[in-house]
């Protein structure tokens, strides 16, 4: 017990601490410190995506990231996402266009996809699909999270003319 | 196509999920909870002859052990009776679990485990589906004609069921056939592996129990919880949170039993997750590795005279529900031709594998791969070209069937043409691509279901139904269906669900069948309250109940739209006097009439409701030097007779499209000498990504279905998943003149058929 350490970051723009043992994962500091269980596990060897966070704006796999190392870092998670003004133009993609069946994977989707409009907000397909391609879906065969993504696109471009 | 207009689908639980919000069962966290971990047996085969938890229940923080000796002693299963909660006597397959541990963490848990002392004298393995059938065979159960059965099932030794289809004089059709073609195909195991792995939280409150757990059959978890544990069903409550994906894997009764004996014995609620490598082994769903042997006659003009078939299906180390899995096998292996003969022998052979079940289709993507590969090589035999050869043969109104079903009007040669259309058959293509086509059926299921419908004071209406949702959106549209009775829209209905308190009993999110079954449910409660509304509005505006319609949530007077009365009035009104509560069940479709006199072991597949019919065509890339297979286009065409949510029915083809390309070209798992699973990770076994998958182009034909579900709606989220994996290997024949024979049909595969 006595080699817990106290992480300190900035969690969806507020200041937070967690004490955890050195070896803990930083998704398991966000689901079990923070409580903050939108970020799913699918797996522990950063295939499925599922646990896709923001680290300084980076999506990064939570499950193969020790917790220590987001100490005096930013995380952006699935709930950070909505504000007072109400969901972001990615969420409502994801709802609208019917781009999420069982929404396991949603989640972590949602954070790439959030990444990827900040640096590129007119992807092409080919682009969407290769950003994406590291988040799994067993669902929906992926043609509705496109129709998602630039449903978002359009919203974000439309919101800065 | 015929179809409920309306192509708006707004998802009721969108928002919970989009916002992280909504729960699934690993984000349940109660009062006291304990963390569950099993022991597994770790080895294919063998008997135990000590089992210590000593040590184990000495460790700071553990607060139960569990195994055999704190559970009924008594054996489970729906069609055979040969499984147990926790290994007595024998392990037959490496994730057998022999204890559950539940401790203040998982990490104290798995410790423990770790700490229970095991004995297992070695036994032999059975490691191939044809080895563990022949004469002399070391038996998989020793005592399997102790154990009960249901069904009439047809059993001896190793082969857990054997079932015939046979029709016909199939030796008369080779002797009139110009060419016989016999193949042989293999299917390697494959896993539903949804991106959720499962979970189970069990509470009890006195001598009841509250289970939480991903399961896509809530009632049926409850039955087994009740059996094994024996306890009445109102005794244990199955509540499902959101389910992440199942796809057959999470059907049936699982791990719900395990985790509320252990959290009996800690007096603690218990919480188990599994590991993605708990649920690639453990799991008794995964998908059922196959030996598919054809014999096919054909007459040089492309006519079928013919066909021998044997299929022998891995069942693995218990028979879960794959006790119909042969003659839905053999179905497939017939397919939806015009064949005068058949003689198919399907066996379910014991192995000491992971058991079988029920996964997106069961049977069928792989024997669909195999016939229609086959129907190719047939195809190719007499130089016809292979979508002429099906236009040929492919059944068509009012034609029997190879079983003798008669087949009601359909869009089976609809599904073929559109899908030629769709993706531009006979054009010109690089030398390096081409395409291939895959036609198959797949049954409706009809099974009982129920459904409550209350109104509220202020007009809203609360569907209340035992029907499960896994994510494809079936129980999100059930209000579509009732708006549609009652002139209201379906925003102005929520649904309450998963949580076998409150529902009536439905065989949960499996065989495509809650619009198909669950849907006459509610459109039978609606129907009731229709009738009630009329009357209350004929009462009220003094007019004929014959002459009252229920249109944009007001009750009206045809050709009078002034006398009118909103049904928010009305609900308001029966609040304080008769309320508006229905209850909506009504009978199951009946099989059509067949004749199996010359045949073994039936066990209700020879006979399909209200048959779905499809074809898909691939068009495929194929690098010559490394057998790389690109997947460009899929064109996947249905007759699901009535599309009640567009949105919805697209996306299960799309979805199923997907999961047949990663079948086709990626999803194997590999076995070791030792029984083992050895690409039990994600790392190891791939699913397609997003930038693998090709354009899908999805188009439903054919008529509204008879015998069918409400409107003529039938089963859809498992056919799409079935000829997707037949027509990339037919593409990939078409680019190399190569067959594999051999699912997945990996590079290596490719390249070695190529280079044979």
């Amino acid at each position: 017990m006595s080699d817990k350490m106290i992480v300190k970051a900035t969690v969806n723009g507020e200041e937070c601490e967690a004490l955890v043992e050195p070896r803990t994962l930083l998704v398991h500091m966000i689901r079990e410190s923070l409580h903050l269980t939108g970020t799913h596990i699918g797996c522990d060897t950063t295939s499925c995506g599922a646990c896709t966070v923001l680290l300084d704006g980076k999506p990064v796999k939570s499950c193969t990231i020790l917790a220590v190392q987001a100490n005096g870092r930013e995380i952006a998670t699935v709930e950070g996402l909505e504000t007072a003004a109400g969901l972001s133009v990615v969420q409502e993609g994801f709802k609208e266009e019917h781009g999420l069946h069982c929404g396991y994977c949603t989640p972590g989707m949602m954070m790439t996809v959030t990444a990827l409009l900040e640096e590129n907000p007119d992807p092409t397909e080919d682009e969407i699909r290769k950003a994406i391609s590291g988040n799994l879906c067993r669902c929906t065969g992926y043609v509705n999270i496109i129709k998602a993504v630039q449903y978002a696109a359009g919203k974000k471009e439309g919101a800065a003319a | 196509m015929a179809a409920i207009e309306n192509r708006t689908f707004k998802r009721q639980d969108g928002k919970d999920k989009v916002t992280g919000l909504g729960r699934y069962t690993a984000d349940l966290q109660l009062t006291g909870m304990t963390h569950c971990k099993f022991r597994y047996a770790d080895v294919a085969a063998g008997r135990i002859t000590r089992i210590d938890t000593t040590k184990a229940e000495a460790l700071p923080g553990v607060f139960a052990v569990v195994t055999h000796a704190d559970t009924p002693d008594l054996q489970h299963g729906g069609y055979i009776q040969d499984r147990r909660l926790f290994a007595k006597e024998y392990v037959r397959f490496e994730g057998e679990i022999i204890a559950a541990v539940a401790a203040t963490t998982p990490e104290i848990a798995q410790r423990a485990c770790d700490l229970i002392e095991v004995d297992i004298e070695a036994m032999p393995i059975i490691n191939d589906i044809e080895a563990s059938l022949l004469a002399g065979s070391p038996l998989v159960h020793a005592d399997w004609k102790d154990y009960g059965d249901s069904y009439d099932i047809v059993r001896e030794g190793n082969d857990a069921c054997h079932t015939s289809i046979v029709h016909g004089d199939v030796e008369a059709g080779f002797a009139a056939a110009d060419h016989v073609v016999r193949e042989r195909y293999v299917a390697d195991m494959q896993h539903a592996a949804p991106i959720e792995p499962r979970a189970v939280v069990a509470e009890w409150h006195g001598d009841q129990v509250t289970i939480w757990s991903s399961t896509q059959v809530p009632f049926n978890a409850r039955a087994g919880v009740a059996h094994t544990l024996e306890m009445p069903e109102n005794h244990v409550r199955v509540i499902v949170p959101h389910l992440g994906g199942g796809f057959g894997g999470k059907c049936e009764f699982h791990f719900e039993a395990h985790v509320a004996a252990v959290a009996r014995k800690a007096q603690r609620p218990a919480k188990l997750v599994f590991s993605r490598r708990e649920e690639f082994i453990a799991p008794d769903h995964r998908r059922e590795g196959m030996v598919i042997e054809l014999e096919t006659g054909v007459k040089a003009d492309g006519t079928l005279t013919a066909r021998r078939g044997k299929v022998i299906i891995d069942n693995g180390a218990y028979t879960a529900d794959a006790g119909f899995f042969p003659e839905l096998a053999g179905m497939h292996s017939i397919g939806p031709y015009r064949l005068p003969a058949v003689d198919i022998q399907a066996h379910l052979a014991y192995t000491n594998h992971q058991p079988s079940g029920s996964v997106r289709a069961p049977t069928a993507p792989q024997a669909n791969w195999a016939l229609e590969s086959h129907m190719d090589e047939l195809a190719r035999t007499i130089g016809m070209d292979p979508l002429a050869f099906r236009q040929k043969n492919i059944v068509q109104d009012g034609d029997t069937t190879a079983t003798g079903q008669v087949l009601d009007p359909h869009g089976a040669p609809q599904c073929l043409q559109t899908a030629a259309e769709l993706i531009g058959y006979g054009r010109e293509l690089p030398a390096d691509e081409a395409i291939g086509f895959a036609i198959g059926w797949w049954p409706s299921f009809g099974s009982s279901s129920g459904a409550y419908i209350k109104f509220n004071g202020d007009g809203s209406a609360t569907i209340i139904t035992g029907a499960q949702e896994c994510g494809s959106g079936a129980v999100m549209a059930l209000p579509r269906l009732a708006a549609n009775e009652l002139g209201m829209q379906p925003e102005d209905f929520s649904i309450v669900y998963q949580d076998t308190e409150s529902g009536p009993y439905d065989m949960g999110s499996s065989g495509s069948q809650t619009t198909f079954n669950n849907g006459r449910a509610v459109v039978a409660a609606a129907k009731v309250l229709r009738e009630r509304l009329l009357e209350m509005a004929a009462d009220k505006l003094e007019a004929a109940k014959g002459d009252i319609e229920l249109v944009d949530g007001t009750a009206r007077v045809k050709g009078s739209p002034e006398k009118s009365v909103d049904i928010a009035e009305l609900a308001g009104e029966a609040t304080g006097g008769d309320q508006l509560i229905a209850t909506g069940s009504g009978t199951p479709p009946s099989a059509p009439e067949v004749d199996g006199s010359a045949c073994v072991g039936r066990m209700g597949m020879d006979s399909w409701v209200a048959p779905t019919f499809f074809c898909h065509a691939a068009h495929v890339r194929v690098d010559r030097e490394t057998g790389v297979v690109r997947v460009i286009k899929v064109a996947a065409v249905h007759d699901s007779g009535t599309i009640v949510n567009p949105i919805g029915a697209e996306g299960q083809i799309e979805g199923g499209v997907i999961m047949g390309v990663g079948q086709a070209l990626l999803e194997g798992s590999r076995i070791g000498d030792d029984g083992r699973i050895l690409n039990a990770g994600l790392l190891e076994y791939k699913l397609q990504t997003m930038a693998d998958a090709p354009e899908i182009a999805v188009a439903f034909v054919g008529p509204a279905g008879t015998n069918a579900g409400p409107h003529g709606a039938k089963g859809i989220a498992e056919p799409p998943s079935v000829p997707t994996l037949a027509a990339i290997g037919n593409g990939i024949a078409a680019v190399t003149g190569a067959r594999v024979r051999q699912l997945p049909m990996t590079p290596n595969r490719v390249w070695d058929a190529m280079n044979a």
